[in-house]
């Protein structure tokens, strides 16, 4: 059998400024080449805190487990070494850079993922490339890195940073958030042209909206920090016409914190 | 060190001047500010512009002037004009320089401009004649040594006339004060553009004043970027006469181990219309500090007047500091916009987590962090082909910089 892009084992995560604020509670979950993973559940139940986490993140320490990347142990890891070794983050709030232009960044991020000088012709190819896979313009490029860009455009331009960098493990963090059917449209098919049989993708949404473009092999349910319930497509189907709750009630799951999870 | 207190009495300076073959003008000018330098004593931290940098214990007189100080001039001037020796120029352009040296400046005025004034022994005259626009920018390099130098600069840009002027500093390691004076008229509807490059070796002391004096629809852009140097204190003042003048002043630091960087702006709105901006920008590293005191006059005679001053630090290791101290003086109501923003603080931690994400390291991504935090003020360096010199200049000393 293949080796796993990625293998949480028990995963537990805490803030790193407040100890005590437990928000992944236990987590299993692993990804092999190939796969697409869709991980679901309503705000505020850690997903972006368990994407920030397997990308690394300070902000967040892990209290408990392991995260494995193509068989080794990246738990420790800072995030730069992990994204050199083929983890991406699709941010779902993507930081404004102001002052430093998306050629700039690209230009030294393609180079500390290669570990070597990437030739500016050799370079501009590749992002003309890239930009055409996605039908995207030049502009963004001269542009300052996620500085006054759109939702739309912020979304674009981490397709178009995972697209240059083309990581092994994309987490695209509600990469559909925030856009209208066409740019939903184009961001998806700009993930699946960038799609490699050997990469692992975990897609994070609250929707199904984005499924029926990058269709997953498994879905999970997020729901307070644990994944309460795994399936195939057919999960998100039921998500999209019931919701959370006849699942979460036939789960025998009720909130322990219902206001908190209604804040996004 | 060897003192040399003698060197400072008023005897001596005019003595040296007449020993010179100064003319008599100058030799008075000398006595009277060696004596000014002699009655004044070291400004205190009570003083507002002085508080965050303490003098108290600097003893001028016990560094040597270094007598084959001279400061080199490339470049040539528009037809007609000067650009080169000061002494040179007292004799070919003996009336430019007595009737405006010491004008916008005068050497009575504190410590360090009267020694300035007393002790100069080259510096810079550039002098721009009426209407006509230099074809390619004047560099003055200031070479020190050890001991004290006291650069002089005068430009004197005369109705629509157009200049612009790089000076670049260094020094070797030695122990090396440097008392400053930048005095720039600028007339009717010049252009005068002065960059400064400052690179300091690590044990020399800066106190540089540079005013201008701005008459009717000139412009004077000034662009200061300091890397080296222990104690850095530039005093910029644009002094805004004329009836629709304008003047920017923008100044980049990178600090790092012990550096000290003091930045004082005026910018005195007297002509109706005028306008003046102020962009001030450090990162600091190691246990460096930046201050800044920035105040913005605003006259009764501005009317129509806008101005706004800025000042943003970035801290790059929890032992740097800054403090900065914007003031506003408004006499007339009727400013059109007058604004101030200082702010001292770490580098944000989203955007250090997000370059940190894309395979950038924690020092990477703080020298991309800074260079963008930069660009605002570079990217309005009136100096191309240099900019992209600075920038590396920048990056170089963020490479090494202590950061935690
Ligand atoms: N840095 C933080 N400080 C305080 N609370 C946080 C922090 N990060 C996440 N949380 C809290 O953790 C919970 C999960 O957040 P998040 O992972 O963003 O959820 P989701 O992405 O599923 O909407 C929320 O209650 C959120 O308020
Ligand atoms: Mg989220």
């Amino acid at each position: 059998m293949t080796q796993p892009i990625l293998e949480l084992r028990g995963l537990k995560v805490s803030i790193a400024e407040k100890p005590d604020i437990h928000i992944v509670k236990g987590i299993d979950l692993t990804i092999r080449p190939g796969e697409i993973h869709a991980l679901m559940g309503p705000n505020g139940s850690g997903k972006s805190t368990l994407a920030s986490t397997i990308a690394g993140s300070p902000m967040y320490v892990v209290d408990e487990g392991q995260i494995i990347y193509q068989g080794t142990d990246i738990t420790a890891m800072s995030a730069d070494e992990r994204a050199r070794k083929g983890i991406f983050l699709s941010f779902q709030y993507p930081t404004p850079i102001p002052g430093v232009t998306m050629v700039n960044l690209m230009r030294e991020s393609l180079k500390a993922r290669r570990g070597a000088e990437v030739p500016a012709r050799e370079f501009l190819a590749e992002l003309r490339a890239t930009l055409n896979k996605l039908k995207m313009s030049e502009d963004m490029a001269r542009r300052y890195v996620n500085d006054g860009f759109s939702g739309g455009e912020k979304k674009r331009a981490e397709i178009l940073q995972m697209g240059l960098l083309k990581p092994d493990l994309a987490i695209l963090d509600e990469t559909d958030s925030g856009l209208d059917v066409d740019a939903l449209r184009t961001v998806s098919e700009g993930v699946n042209a960038l799609r490699r049989p050997d990469m692992g993708i975990l897609i994070i949404t609250h929707y199904e909206r984005i499924l029926n473009y990058i269709e997953p092999d498994f879905v999970h349910i997020l729901f307070e920090g644990r994944i309460v319930k795994s399936g195939g497509f057919d999960l998100a189907k039921r998500i999209e016409h019931e919701g959370y709750d006849p699942i979460l009630k036939e789960l025998g799951i009720t909130s322990t914190k219902v206001a908190e999870g209604a804040a996004r | 060190m060897a003192t040399s207190t003698a060197t400072y009495s008023e005897t001596a300076a005019s003595e040296a001047a007449r020993g010179r073959g100064e003319p008599a003008w100058l030799v008075d000018a000398r006595a009277e500010a060696a004596r000014a330098f002699v009655a004044t004593s070291m400004p205190s931290p009570a003083l507002r512009p002085w508080k965050y940098t303490d003098v108290t214990a600097l003893d001028v007189e016990s560094f040597t002037p270094d007598a084959a100080f001279t400061p080199r001039v490339t470049g040539t001037a528009a037809a007609g004009g000067f650009a080169g020796s000061l002494v040179a120029a007292l004799a070919s352009h003996g009336e430019v320089v007595r009737e405006h040296l010491g004008s916008v400046v005068p050497g009575t005025e504190g410590k360090f401009t009267a020694a300035n004034a007393a002790q100069w022994r080259e510096g810079v005259l550039v002098h721009a004649p009426r209407g006509q626009a230099f074809a390619a920018p004047v560099t003055v390099t200031v070479e020190g040594r050890e001991g004290a130098i006291f650069p002089r600069i005068l430009v004197v840009a005369e109705p629509a006339s157009e200049v612009s002027i790089i000076l670049r500093t260094s020094s070797p390691a030695a122990a090396l004060l440097v008392a400053g004076v930048i005095e720039v008229v600028a007339q009717a509807d010049s252009r005068v553009r002065l960059l400064i490059d400052t690179r300091w070796g690590a044990d020399t002391r800066e106190f540089t004043t540079l005013r201008a004096k701005i008459g009717r629809g000139a412009d004077v852009q000034v662009g200061s970027i300091v890397l080296g140097g222990h104690i850095v204190k530039q005093t910029v003042e644009a002094l805004m006469e004329g009836e629709g003048s304008t003047s920017t002043i923008r100044g980049v630091a990178v600090g790092d181990t012990e550096q000290h960087f003091d930045f004082v702006t005026l910018q005195e709105l007297i002509g109706k219309k005028s306008s003046s901006e102020v962009e001030i920008k450090t990162a600091l590293a190691g246990a460096s500090r930046s201050v800044y005191y920035g105040v913005t006059r605003v006259e009764p005679t501005a009317i129509g007047a806008s101005a706004n001053q800025e000042n943003r630090n970035l801290l790059l290791s929890p032992r740097a500091k800054a403090d900065a101290d914007p003031v506003l003086e408004i006499l007339t109501n009727e400013v059109i916009r007058c604004g101030h923003g200082a702010t001292v603080g770490p580098v944000d931690q989203d955007a250090l987590f997000y370059l940190r994400s894309r395979g950038l390291d924690m020092r990477q991504s703080l020298v991309l962090l800074v260079t963008g935090f930069f660009q605002s003020v570079i990217s309005g360096l009136d100096a191309p082909g240099l900019v992209e010199e600075l920038e590396s200049a920048l990056r170089e000393k963020l490479a090494t910089a202590e950061l935690e």
